[in-house]
């Protein structure tokens, strides 16, 4: 089956070969093709030819087209720091004070920072595979975005003592997503949300619901509006706001491993596909294929039966270095466990 | 107000936990005016209500927001007080160098973790963000510190956190340092891995582990 012909079946019951399985692969791809990670920049060629390769070189379910989180920050202003070969990092917040947020403006998508160059990539990698793969373009949400365009300590003073200025800023962020969301539509792809910073590791469930999920379920109602699924991932702590991510109606959230899967899945897992949970570090770049494995069972075991659906998958986006033959275990070992899943082969 | 220190102790406590800088300004202030000892008012009142604050935060009551706030209160109060602290209290709190590692800027839970030590009695050396191996080295042994603690949230850059300690072997100085490490992709494994003497999750953690490795009780 290809990926595409996977999920139709999955999602209305029909039997599969096996389970959806997503290692979350962006720069890891600059290693399947052999190019250092900042050959990316501003190579949109490049980065599609590493996605559909490191695509066909595992066999995974999901094309994510995605370098680092800062993309539409830097549009906007945001200093961004490129190293030779790691994932970039914010450098330079776009401002630096309340006053200025008025002055920043949505990127347009096909001029600003290296959006274009991101905006190539998803549609070559479309042309190339999206008959058979869900091919996605990477969309950071725009509570995080507001974190990079003032500086994640400003931002999260200013919730508390001016509320007001976050939401201004937000807004400016979901202008400039929504422009983007509409851009990536156009080349074929699906915008797939990531909102790392309404994590409940860093803000109060009360906080994302007044910061981040407003802006967050405009964004799923615009994906929708196209008639594509939303995919909305949130890392770190989320038990507290899994009822919200789901609200903000994502038909798939994405849970890190600081998630209790089982537990996501009694909470929501009627309403929500979930996705995840396999720990991107301490798994998946630092133990050994067996351990993989016994990870990769471990969440099958916990979530194969989830209402709505479980996509094995990475908690995370994976480490540039994570080993290839990490990456081809847990996908053999979805293989092993196949369709329907005998929950004890998993025991 | 009263000039009863501990209802001013508790007042400062309050103030500090309620995220109020104004107020804690004020209070700071009034304690000075009326003779308070500045030992005990940043003691029994500002770090204790910072103490409060985050035991809030481990129950999930306060998140990364609220201890900031808490924080700018808390500083802003020994701005005013630690001028006035006698000369024997403000020496002999043990150091800790402490700074995110090389490739990374996210610097949010290595400040949570520097105030909640500072709020416990230690002298913290504040290297700031994206600091290379060898910098964590010969800060440490300028300031003859006890601890060495690092931070980061990307995998990418926590291999300088093992480089670090290779620094120190080569150098003949792993014994005079502790080593702590922290960040989202860190882990228990991964310190045993590189040698480090601890790991913690989260700040609170951070803090038990300093005062165990530095041998002070907690």
């Amino acid at each position: 089956m290809t990926p595409l012909e996977r999920f139709s079946a999955y999602a209305q019951g029909k039997p599969i070969d096996r389970l959806p399985c997503v290692p979350i692969v962006g720069n890891t791809a600059a290693r399947v093709i052999g190019v250092r990670v900042s050959q990316f920049r501003g190579n949109g060629k490049l980065i599609a030819e590493a996605q559909v390769a490191a695509y066909r070189r595992f066999g995974y379910d999901v094309i994510r087209i995605f370098t680092d989180l800062y993309t539409q920050a830097e549009a906007m202003g945001a200093k961004v720091y490129y190293p030779d070969d790691e994932t970039a990092y914010l450098g330079e917040p776009a401002i630096r004070s309340v006053e200025r947020i008025g002055a920043l403006r949505p990127a347009d998508p096909w001029r600003d920072g290296h959006l274009p160059y991101h905006l190539e990539a998803m549609a070559l990698a479309f042309q190339a595979v999206g008959a058979e793969v869900p091919v996605n373009g990477a969309l950071t949400g725009p509570f995080t975005t507001a974190s990079f365009l003032i500086g994640a300590d400003k931002l999260a003073r200013l919730m508390i003592k001016h509320p007001d200025a976050v939401h201004q800023l937000c807004e400016v962020a979901y202008q400039s997503a929504l422009l983007y969301a509409e851009a990536i539509l156009s080349t074929g792809c699906t915008p797939s949300l990531t909102d790392a910073m309404c994590s409940a590791t860093v803000i109060s469930p009360r906080q994302f619901k007044e910061f981040g999920f407003p802006y967050l379920k405009r964004l799923v109602d615009f994906i929708h509006s196209r008639r594509k699924a939303a995919t909305l991932h949130i890392c770190g702590k989320t038990h507290s706001i899994w009822e919200a991510m789901a609200d903000t109606g994502a038909d798939c959230i994405s849970i890190d491993n600081a998630a209790d899967l089982a537990a996501a899945k009694a909470a929501v897992g009627h309403r929500v596909r979930l996705m995840g949970n396999v720990p991107p570090s301490e798994i998946m770049l630092q133990s050994s294929p067996a351990q993989v494995r016994a990870a990769v069972r471990a969440c099958v075991s916990k979530a194969w039966n989830n209402p709505k659906g479980y996509i094995i998958a990475s908690g995370c986006s994976l480490p540039v270095e994570t080993p290839f033959a990490h990456i081809d275990a847990m996908i053999d070992a979805v293989r092993e466990i196949g369709w329907p899943v005998d929950p004890e082969i998993l025991a | 107000m009263s000039a009863n220190p501990e209802s001013l102790y508790r007042a400062l406590s309050d103030a500090v936990l309620g995220m109020e800088e104004d107020k804690t300004r004020q209070l700071a202030t009034q304690a000075v005016e009326q003779g308070i000892d500045a030992y005990a008012a940043i003691e029994q009142g500002l770090v204790e209500g910072m103490n409060r604050a985050g035991k809030l935060f481990e129950t999930e009551e306060y998140f990364i927001p609220e201890l900031l706030l808490c924080s700018d209160a808390m500083y802003a109060g020994l701005d005013i007080l630690r001028p006035h602290l006698k000369r024997a209290e403000d020496v002999q709190r043990p150091k800790i160098v402490i700074g995110v590692v090389e490739g990374d800027t996210h610097d949010i839970g290595k400040n949570l973790v520097k105030i909640m030590l500072e709020a416990s009695g230690f002298e913290i050396i504040d290297l700031g963000r994206d600091i290379p191996p060898q910098r964590f080295v010969d800060e440490a042994v300028k300031a003859d510190a006890r601890i060495i603690a690092m931070s980061t949230l990307m995998t990418t850059t926590m291999d300088a956190m093992a480089e670090v300690i290779r620094l120190l072997q080569t150098g003949n100085l792993r014994n005079r340092f502790k080593v702590i490490v922290g960040g989202g992709p860190v882990s228990q494994s991964f310190a045993d891995r590189i040698g480090a003497d601890g790991y913690a999750a989260a700040a609170p953690g951070a803090v038990k582990l300093a005062k165990h490795l530095a041998g002070q009780p907690s």
